[in-house]
């Protein structure tokens, strides 16, 4: 389904109405209905996410309730990862492009663009036809993703990013801004820090998103599928409280290199721990 | 009157006979012409010939000397046919019979000396397959050319002291063939453009790419290394030399070859034993790389051959010269053709690349933020993956060490270069008897059918090799690495089967994300 929606529309969505500047008229693709803009929780971060970016989606959204809408950029990196992991845990989620309706902007996420429109997504844009995207373009649609949204999460943000810049709009919209906390140590997390101190609100778990949204507490579909046998493995006990690299494992727990590479191994076949640059995370 | 003096030429690695045909006519105006596809540097032998036998106070025969290079269908490059021509200039002017079975080489200089002339090696190899006794080359080849058992070879110091011979008036002894072992034990490798070997001791921290790199000399395996700048790279890649055993004399002959047709073997040096390191800059250009000319000349992977071949900033070189190495990484050999002729160089190299992972080459850096946008990361990266990855047996992530360390005093001293070095040479030994006969040297080279034969996994190790495939989506060749891969690491352990620890280490090693 495709089509547009003007402003006098009476399918407009209420909330986006409200910001100061609204679209006049918006471009759509995919499952326009009211419901999907009931529960909207816009999720932002960078581009280049770390993997402790995929690991707050994963957790915050694998309690979220089945009605919350998860809004985004369709950028890679933070957006395209809460798609994803939208669609896999059956949320509805609304991509909002910042280029022509027509246009799939970065190329390479074609295979996502088209997973939305078949798993009941939507596609938004204020831009009709293949319009390309301009830096301009950026900043309005992120007042869109900010405008349909009832809260917004930052999973991840560096000093001054755009994620930041969509987080202040939301909060000038007077929506709630939801923030994770990072380590202090990556330059992830200073966009974080700073907004937390103005007026974000610092979460650890989807439970308090569901609350806002009035889903209540607790509860929910969360199953601890965390994998067994890991008993009492050192090496990944060690990486549960930090990640390390190879060579830091080494030193810390002084084993040689040799036996730590089959190990870690090991430990990477069965998922409880990934890699990433050269580090290793404990999932 | 009629002379026949017997010589070679140069196809690229290949060496042909050619007859120096000297003809002193009994009339004519004098003067002295060279025919049969001589190139610049031949016919300028003319000069050189006729000047040095004037200030050795030679004579010339006064009548029209006519010289053939015979095939006269094959071009003549190269300034090592003056002593040839000398030789049958002497035998005709002072009417000496030269020997039938000795080959004249080298150059001279105007003042009848002989110059250092490449390739003289090649000269020797080319008369014990054809049957020739006896060489003459010039005195600073005499122990290149002698590193060929079996051949006499005679230093010929200058033009006078090779007529004396001729005319058995001062004998010159021949040079003999020193043994291999003791051959060239002081040879300089600063000529050979090698940097004083770094101990890999002296690198603090990195224990992980080190193992990569043990695993590298012991096997012959490749390596990509990526990581920020100042995280040491290039020193670890500049270590390799360390542990590398020398060459076995068969290798030796091969590199020797090589290094003898380009020039690249200082006067006085024989045999070499260490293994080449070869580091082009990454604006080399394509012919610079495989080796190319009109007469092939071998390139950056064929001087790399046995050794290793350096590529720092691997994805800074052009595409076409990434692709070139496709070839050569599968088939050890790579193929020059050109309208003239096509010819056949080996280039069984060790690579070691090393890159950033991005253009400002901080991505994935914990300490500094990188600049790059996603597409230009993006870009940077489809440089470095497909193909050629997909030939490289291990991946590792370099990073920085922390500053902390760098003065830190518990430095492990017992992991230096020798110490890794005895284990590489008990895993070389391990692989020259299992491949005796296999006329392959090392795992790396293992065919398919060879993969079957000497890694024999267990179900267990192949159960955990097809969950690895699955789990990285490795492609079916990465799936063949890491079983050489394993192969090398069981010899570096001295055991005889490949267990599922070893697959295991191995996939350590190939299971890179940023390279996906």
């Amino acid at each position: 389904m495709a089509g547009e929606v003007s402003i006098s529309d009476f399918l407009y969505p209420e909330m986006l109405a409200e910001v100061p500047s609204p679209p006049q008229k918006i471009y759509f693709k995919g499952n326009y209905c009211s419901e999907i803009f009931q529960n909207c929780l816009a999720v932002v971060g960078s581009r280049k996410m770390s993997v402790y970016g995929v690991r707050v989606i994963e957790k915050i959204f694998s309690v979220l309730h089945k009605d919350i809408s998860i809004v985004s950029g369709f950028m890679s990196g933070v957006d395209a990862e809460a798609h994803r992991r939208a669609i896999k845990l059956g949320l509805r989620t609304i991509a909002v492009m910042p280029c022509g309706i027509d246009y799939i902007h970065p190329e390479n996420q074609a295979d996502l663009y088209e997973e939305i429109l078949s798993n009941e997504g939507l596609i938004l844009s204020e831009f009709e036809g293949d319009f390309k995207p301009k830096s301009w373009t950026y900043p309005k649609r992120n007042r869109i993703v900010a405008g349909l949204s009832r809260a917004v999460l930052v999973v991840e943000a560096s000093k001054n990013s755009g994620s930041l810049i969509t987080a202040r709009m939301a909060n000038s919209y007077g929506r709630k801004v939801f923030v994770v906390p990072g380590s202090i140590f990556s330059n992830l997390s200073e966009g974080k820090t700073q907004i937390s101190n103005e007026f974000a609100i610092n979460i650890d778990s989807g439970f308090s998103i569901n609350e806002f949204f009035g889903f209540g507490s607790g509860t929910n579909t969360y199953k601890n599928e965390k994998k067994s046998d890991s008993g009492n493995n050192v090496i990944l006990e060690t990486l549960k409280n930090d990640p390390m690299t190879m060579d830091e494992l080494s030193e810390y727990l002084s084993v040689d290199i040799s036996t730590l590479n089959k190990e870690v191994t090991y430990l990477l076949m069965s998922g409880l721990v990934t890699e990433s640059e050269g580090k290793f995370y404990a999932c | 009157m009629l002379v026949k003096v017997k010589s070679i030429a140069n196809r690229g690695i290949q060496t042909l006979g050619v007859d120096v045909e000297i003809n002193v006519s009994s009339g004519g105006l004098p003067g002295l012409e060279i025919v049969g596809l001589p190139d610049k540097s031949v016919a300028e032998s003319r000069d050189r010939v006729r000047t040095a036998f004037q200030n050795c106070g030679l004579k010339l025969p006064g009548r029209k000397i006519m010289i053939n290079l015979a095939p006269a269908d094959i071009n003549k490059e190269g300034s090592f046919y003056d002593l040839p021509i000398a030789a049958g200039l002497i035998s005709a002017s002072l009417n000496i019979s030269l020997p039938d079975d000795a080959l004249f080489f080298g150059e001279l200089s105007f003042d009848g000396s002989l110059r250092h002339t490449k390739g003289s090696f090649l000269l020797s190899l080319y008369a014990k397959e054809n049957g020739y006794s006896r060489v003459f080359v010039p005195s600073s080849c005499a122990k290149e050319a002698a590193s060929v058992n079996g051949i006499f070879v005679y230093a010929v110091e200058n033009l006078s002291s090779l007529a004396e011979h001729l005319g058995g008036r001062r004998i010159i002894s021949p040079v003999s063939s020193g043994s291999f072992t003791e051959e060239s034990q002081n040879f300089s490798y600063k000529n050979l453009s090698r940097d004083e070997d770094l101990d890999i001791g002296e690198i603090i921290g990195q224990e992980y790419v080190k193992r990569a790199l043990e695993i590298c000399a012991a096997g012959g395996h490749n390596l990509i290394m990526v990581g920020p700048p100042g995280s040491g790279k290039t020193m670890l890649a500049k270590a390799l030399v360390s542990i590398l055993p020398d060459l076995s004399e068969e290798e030796s002959i091969e590199v020797t070859k090589i290094y003898s047709l380009v020039g690249k073997i200082p006067p006085n040096c024989g045999l070499l034993r260490k293994r080449p390191f070869r580091n082009p800059h990454h604006t080399i250009s394509y012919a610079g790389m495989i080796g190319g000319g009109s007469n092939p000349l071998p390139g950056e992977i064929t001087l790399a051959h046995r050794g290793v071949l350096f590529m720092d900033e691997f994805s800074e070189f052009t595409r076409p010269v990434l692709e070139s190495l496709r070839q050569p990484l599968e088939s050890g050999k790579i193929t020059v053709s050109r309208s003239r002729c096509s010819v056949d160089f080996p280039s069984k190299f060790m690579l070691i690349a090393s890159s950033n992972p991005c253009p400002c080459g901080h991505y994935g850096d914990p300490k500094k933020e990188c600049t790059c946008s996603e597409n230009k990361i993006r870009n940077y990266q489809a440089k470095l993956s497909g193909p050629i990855l997909d030939r490289i047996d291990l991946h590792v992530n370099v990073l920085p060490v922390d500053k902390n360390r760098l003065f830190s005093s518990n430095r492990s001293v017992e992991i230096n270069s020798k110490y890794i070095l005895d284990r590489v040479l008990k895993a070389h030994e391990i692989q020259s008897k299992r491949f005796e006969g296999e006329g392959i040297f090392f795992n790396c080279d293992m065919s398919n059918s060879q993969i079957e034969k000497y890694c024999n996994l267990k179900s267990d190790s192949k159960k955990l090799l097809l969950q690895a495939v699955e789990k990285f989506s490795l492609s079916t060749r990465a799936y063949f690495k890491i079983m050489k891969v394993a192969r090398t690491i069981a010899d570096i352990n001295g055991e005889n089967d490949v267990e599922a620890d070893h697959i295991a280490e191995a996939v350590q090693y190939r299971s890179k994300i940023f390279l996906q």
